[in-house]
């Protein structure tokens, strides 16, 4: 097990290469379709007993998938609580996941852009992640795995209510579409609030980690579905792709303005950004959060030659601390964390000069 | 700004969730947002409000009388699925069908799925097939304020069902 999450460690993640449609904004998207097995207890209910036949009938059935069966199976119980929070930290698993479990499996292709975590809330959670905004895509190669895995699978399903699941706010298309936006412009210049707020009058949830007044905490948000029920898949999808696409350009303008406006200032402030992250030797996660966001913004206004897109996606996740650890293979305490983090960043932001 | 889980601690943590223009907010000091899994993590997708604040507000309805029943196949009675804010499995579905559908009218809005349908003939009975079709037709009408029609389709689900 140890051996599977030093190896994911000292890779990237296939869907922050940034390779994807709008992927200066648009950090990734996300597809999850929960379903449950016909004839057994939900999770939140189940005995074990039944927590363990229904991982075997998942495992046979992703055994027999041509998506799933060169990925690799992880039980939850077999790791410790870093190394759950690794797997937390590169979106595979839920926080409820964190805690582990008996008979609580993640299944993860090659490259984390699919996945499927067993026995958490429902059943089966199926995911798929991809980079910038194609959540058309997203949608469709989880549907695909969806049809293989059910040649084997009875799922739990009534016409009227579709795919039952746990809990009520999922039944229907047992689906959540999401996309992460990194919005920095419309933050600086406080439109985020408004925005945000029209977005879920269309039926769909903004969230974000934010700052209190002027201290950002990486200007990251993301707008999902709201409804489950009555909605074809596709329309769920497209009502997301198109409110992301409108913050998109949204943020864009505000962008230019920013740019237009206060060049000289920006071009400032990515220098002192760069300053700090290149010379630091301790760094907090929140302080190195903030510096990247503004990079990131730098890269897309052409303010920092020979830097991209994709080595900022990557350094967002090789700081953080459980990833730490993991290279590391030991624990460390908050302080040599920060102490490894500087160093990292120190080191990637050498290699790019 | 305190930390709302302890009341103690100076709260580092915030986290905003926007659902029909109603705001909610969570702040939280490092040690509690350590304790929810929550701290020093770089946005975490699955992560929601609702499901860390305890207690469901969607399942605050009392129902209208005393409900004895028992779903037949995992034993759970209507009170424990509202403690719990989850359901047992697909016999609770048809067995509280009735409290369900006010529930899920309040949080889905008043809908039929419309979605992905499970090959393996979840829909084979030709009667739920019709039902099924029936619905959509009916839904279509009523969107078309076609109030005659919708009247007629109405009666025809009745009898089939």
């Amino acid at each position: 097990m140890t051996m599977i999450l030093q190896k994911m460690a000292n890779s990237s993640s296939l869907w922050l290469k940034a390779d994807g449609p709008e992927a200066g904004i648009v950090f990734s998207c996300r597809v999850r379709l929960a379903r449950n097995l016909e004839n057994f207890t939900f999770p939140p209910w189940a005995k074990d007993s039944v927590m363990k036949e229904a991982s075997e009938k998942i495992i046979e059935a992703v055994s027999k998938s041509d998506y799933l069966k060169q990925a690799e199976l992880i039980d939850m119980n077999e790791l410790s609580s870093t190394q759950r929070r690794f797997l937390l930290e590169r979106h595979l698993i839920s926080v409820e996941f964190t805690e582990g479990g008996n008979y609580r499996f993640l299944v993860v292709e090659k490259g984390e852009m699919l996945s499927l975590m067993i026995n958490e809330e429902d059943h089966l959670r199926l995911q798929v992640i991809l980079s910038g905004l194609q959540l058309m895509e997203a949608w469709r190669l989880s549907d695909r795995v969806d049809d293989q895995l059910e040649e084997n699978l009875n799922y739990a399903f009534l016409p009227q209510w579709g795919y039952l699941t746990a809990c009520p706010t999922n039944v229907g298309t047992g689906m959540r579409a999401s996309s992460m936006l990194h919005l920095p412009a419309l933050t600086t210049t406080h439109k985020i609030g408004d925005i945000l707020k029209s977005i879920s009058k269309l039926g769909l949830v903004a969230r974000g980690l934010y700052g209190e007044g002027t201290k950002s905490e990486g200007d990251f948000f993301q707008i999902s579905n709201q409804v489950t029920l009555g909605l074809k898949e596709e329309e769920i999808v497209d009502n997301v792709e198109r409110v992301t696409r409108q913050v998109v350009e949204q943020e864009k303008k505000a962008r230019q303005v920013l740019f237009k406006r206060n060049k000289t200032q920006l071009t400032d402030e990515m220098g002192r950004a760069y300053g700090v992250l290149i010379n630091a030797h301790l760094m907090s996660s929140k302080e190195a959060i903030n510096l990247l966001s503004k990079l990131r913004l730098g890269v897309y206004l052409d303010l920092l030659p020979g830097f991209s897109i994709r080595v900022l996606n990557e350094l967002f996740f090789l700081i953080t601390p459980a990833q730490l650890q993991i290279k590391e293979g030991k624990e460390l305490s908050p302080f040599s964390r920060d102490e490894l983090r500087a160093k990292v960043i120190r080191e990637k932001l050498s290699s790019l000069k | 700004m305190l930390c709302q889980i302890c009341g103690k601690r100076e709260a580092t943590f915030h986290f905003k969730e926007v659902i029909n223009a109603e705001e909610r907010e969570l702040h939280l000091c490092e040690v509690c947002a350590k304790g929810k899994g929550l701290s020093e993590s770089f946005f975490i997708p699955s992560f929601s409000l609702s499901n860390l604040m305890a207690g469901l507000t969607e399942f605050e309805i009392p129902p209208s009388q005393e409900i004895r029943a028992r779903c037949p196949h995992c034993g759970l009675d209507y009170a424990q699925i509202r403690k719990k804010g989850k359901i047992g499995c697909l016999l609770c579905y048809q067995t509280f069908k009735d409290y369900l559908a006010v529930l899920l009218e309040k949080i889905q809005g008043k809908a039929y799925h419309s979605g992905k349908v499970p090959r393996k003939g979840k829909l084979e009975s030709k009667e739920q097939r019709q039902i099924y079709k029936l619905r959509k037709d009916l839904e279509e009408a009523v969107r078309k304020e076609e109030y005659e029609k919708a009247a007629q389709l109405r009666d025809e689900i009745r009898g089939l069902e």
